[in-house]
């Protein structure tokens, strides 16, 4: 990878100033994202993807507070734009889309109305031709009779639909980047399988850059190029699909590969990677993974691991990632 | 929406039956010689001999089976009758309609400062969530809601009439009084303020107008401390929701996600409250008439139960509750307007 990166994301600090203490949400997140390519970025609920999206986006509460890092867009240093030329690049330049698409709809406004908002924002065009253009994106996410459907209320469709409306709304003004929040969480399955096909599709037709967020190993394996792996408010390990889950150099990676569910064997249990994700006010001493690390070693509590570079753009930030050479994905 | 308005319409005759079923009901606790006197002229009533009542007594239908009794009576109702005012000194209806006007003017001009100033207050204090404005508002809403309103009339009465003298009890001041009863005035809408202006009289207005700002302020100031507080937590709630940062993801205007998105979710619930709280301002206005000395039907009516008038009571009972269901029908359309999900199924 040569090329210069469309989305550059620099040792970001989000944290949240809360009445119990502060939370590291986001704690030294640092990915690049190249044009056309889809990122991934997996990890256990709470591990901070959210607010890394949030924050690129400049979409969070007054609590936040973002403590160090810088976000590159096209040479632009998004953290220091004023909040009207930020207003510019949301929506137009990078959109988004979020988990739950029966909620992040407004129930009181039609879908074609939602959708057309943003096109005459950005677009500068007129009501009629909105219409058009909102009628065409949803025949293009696959909604049946799309003239019908402009028209309707979020209530009125399916929560497949709905996320469909809601890809057509992100897509409106053609962004460069799309930042896709679990889009198919809260989804069942054959659904959401229809709509990682969709969303695949249009970033090929667009040409656009996607960062795909999820916490499911399988959505990567199905749409991810390169892959952020987070655990605990920092990425600890980066690198290819193909590499990372041939040959994760994190054991943290390869407790949430071996959670995956295997097709080849019947009747398994949902694993998950054994005790729980830890309270970001109060994140363990020493590398963060180790109370739950397999591999984990006495001085494991006293170093403060940085990601270094194994092979050409595959980092981990495990310096004892030789442990696992030769071991099989369980 | 047409559809959910008709059917809401033809709900509306059953339910105001029911008020009759309820008002008939009550009445018929009083028993005959009771009903009776709400019948005839009490002048007349009281020379009149035994037999003579059950003449009267046969004529009104008193002693005819309920069925029958009811009928009658609903159909009276209908036709306007609702029998004869001891209080007012003429028929309920008469009574009822001349003072009806003075209290929907009272009601209606407290609309503006509890709906404006509640609402609008409610949401500029959650957009402005901790801030020294959202402080200053809910310390405002605080001391409202911890005064009854009739505590809150009365000091109203003692600083601004006593000490001040400029909001005096009463409808309007002596001089008016011959100015609006003579032929040169004309009642168009029988709104005073309205018809002061109608008539290019701007020193009745203002005399009405001064002798209504006491008596709206105490009837509005409980309620919208109470609306300010609904707006506020409605707001803040919707503020949370994912659908406002999506259109913050948009790139829209803080303006627009706050006005457009934001404000009609929000005043959903509003609506509610609000609408139930304006039906209650009419009931609000029995103690803010006597406490200001007004004449309308609020005062008619308090005036009426301490001397047990029977027909003007039955008769006011009426009245409040029509205006109760009705009003709630108003609300309802209003409510299935702003959200989709009601008016949509
Ligand atoms: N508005 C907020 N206030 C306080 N803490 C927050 C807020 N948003 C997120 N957090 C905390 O930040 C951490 C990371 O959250 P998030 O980014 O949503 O995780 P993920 O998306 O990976 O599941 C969690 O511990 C969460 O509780
Ligand atoms: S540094 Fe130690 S605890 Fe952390 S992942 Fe590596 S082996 Fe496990
Ligand atoms: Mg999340």
């Amino acid at each position: 990878m040569n090329r210069e990166p469309i989305l550059q994301v620099k040792d970001l600090k989000t944290y949240f100033y809360t009445e119990d203490g502060i939370v590291k949400a986001v704690d030294g997140v640092s990915f690049e994202l190249y044009q056309g390519e889809t990122l991934g970025i997996v990890g256990e609920s709470g591990s901070g993807k959210s607010v890394t999206s949030l924050t690129i986006m400049r979409l969070l509460d007054e609590k936040a507070r973002i403590e160090g890092g810088e976000v590159i867009f096209k040479g632009k240093e998004l953290l220091k734009l004023s909040e009207e030329e930020m207003r510019k690049i949301r929506g137009n330049d990078i959109a988004m889309i979020f988990q739950e698409p029966m909620v992040a709809l407004n129930p009181v406004y039609t879908i074609g109305d939602q959708i057309m908002e943003a096109i005459i924002l950005h677009q500068k065009v007129k009501e009629s031709e909105a219409r058009k253009i909102a009628i065409d994106l949803l025949r293009k996410v696959g909604i049946p009779e799309p003239e019908k459907r402009v028209d309707q209320y979020p209530h009125q469709l399916s929560g497949g639909m709905r996320q469909r409306a809601m890809i057509a709304m992100a897509l409106s003004c053609r962004p460069q980047i799309l930042i896709a929040d679990e889009p198919t969480t809260a989804l069942d399955v054959t659904i959401q399988a229809q709509i990682l096909e969709l969303m695949k599709e249009l970033q090929r037709e667009y040409g656009m850059a996607l960062i795909m967020i999820t916490h499911d190993m399988g959505v990567i394996a199905e749409t991810a190029d390169r892959v952020a792996v987070m655990y605990a408010g920092k990425v600890v390990e980066y690198g290819t699909v193909d590499e990372i889950f041939k040959k994760p150099k994190h054991p943290y990676t390869y407790a949430l590969l071996s959670s995956i569910p295997r097709l080849d064997v019947e009747k398994q249990e949902l694993k998950s990677i054994p005790g729980t994700v830890p309270d970001p006010l109060n994140f363990p001493p020493g590398c963060r993974f180790h109370p739950r690390c397999d591999f984990a070693k006495e001085e494991c509590k006293n170093i403060d691991p940085e990601l270094v570079e194994v092979s050409p753009g595959h980092y981990t930030a495990c310096p004892f990632y030789k442990v696992l050479e030769g071991v099989e994905v369980k | 929406m047409t559809a959910y308005i008709i059917r809401r319409l033809l709900i509306l005759p059953l339910i105001l039956l029911g008020v009759t079923f309820i008002i008939f009901g009550m009445m018929q606790l009083l028993g005959p010689d009771k009903l009776l006197a709400a019948y005839v002229n009490p002048n007349v009533f009281d020379k009149l001999s035994d037999e003579e009542l059950e003449a009267l007594k046969d004529k009104y239908g008193l002693n005819d089976p309920l069925v029958v009794r009811y009928g009658k009576w609903l159909n009276g109702v209908l036709h306007g009758d609702l029998g004869w005012s001891v209080v007012g000194k003429t028929y309920v209806s008469d009574a009822l309609m001349q003072r009806i006007p003075h209290t929907a003017e009272l009601a209606l001009y407290a609309i503006f400062p509890v709906v404006g100033v509640g609402i609008w207050l409610g949401i500029k204090a959650a957009v402005n969530r901790d801030k020294f404005i959202d402080h200053a508002i809910r310390i405002f809403a605080v001391i409202g809601w911890s005064f009854p309103d009739f505590v809150f009339g009365l000091f109203v009465l003692m600083i601004f009439y006593s000490m001040l003298g400029w909001l005096p009890p009463g409808n309007f001041s002596n001089w008016v009084e011959d100015i609006i009863k003579s032929s040169d005035f004309h009642y168009i809408t029988h709104i005073l303020s309205l018809d002061a202006l109608l008539n290019g009289r701007f020193d009745i207005f203002w005399d009405v107008i001064r002798h209504l700002i006491g008596p709206i302020i105490t009837i509005s100031w409980l309620w919208w401390a109470y609306l300010l507080r609904i707006t506020r937590s409605s707001m803040l709630e919707v503020l949370n929701k994912e659908y406002i940062r999506t259109a913050r993801a948009k790139g829209l205007d803080e303006k627009v996600v706050i006005n457009k998105h934001a404000k009609r979710n929000a005043l959903i619930p509003v609506t509610t409250v609000g609408g139930a709280m304006i039906i209650n301002l009419f009931a609000g206005t029995v103690i803010v008439e006597v406490i200001f000395n007004r004449v309308g039907l609020g005062s008619f009516v308090a005036q009426a139960a301490t001397q047990l008038d029977y027909a003007a009571i039955m008769g006011g009972a009426l009245f409040y509750s029509s205006i109760l269901v009705i009003g709630n029908l108003i609300i309802d359309i209003l409510y299935a307007t702003i959200d989709p999900r009601i008016r949509l199924g």
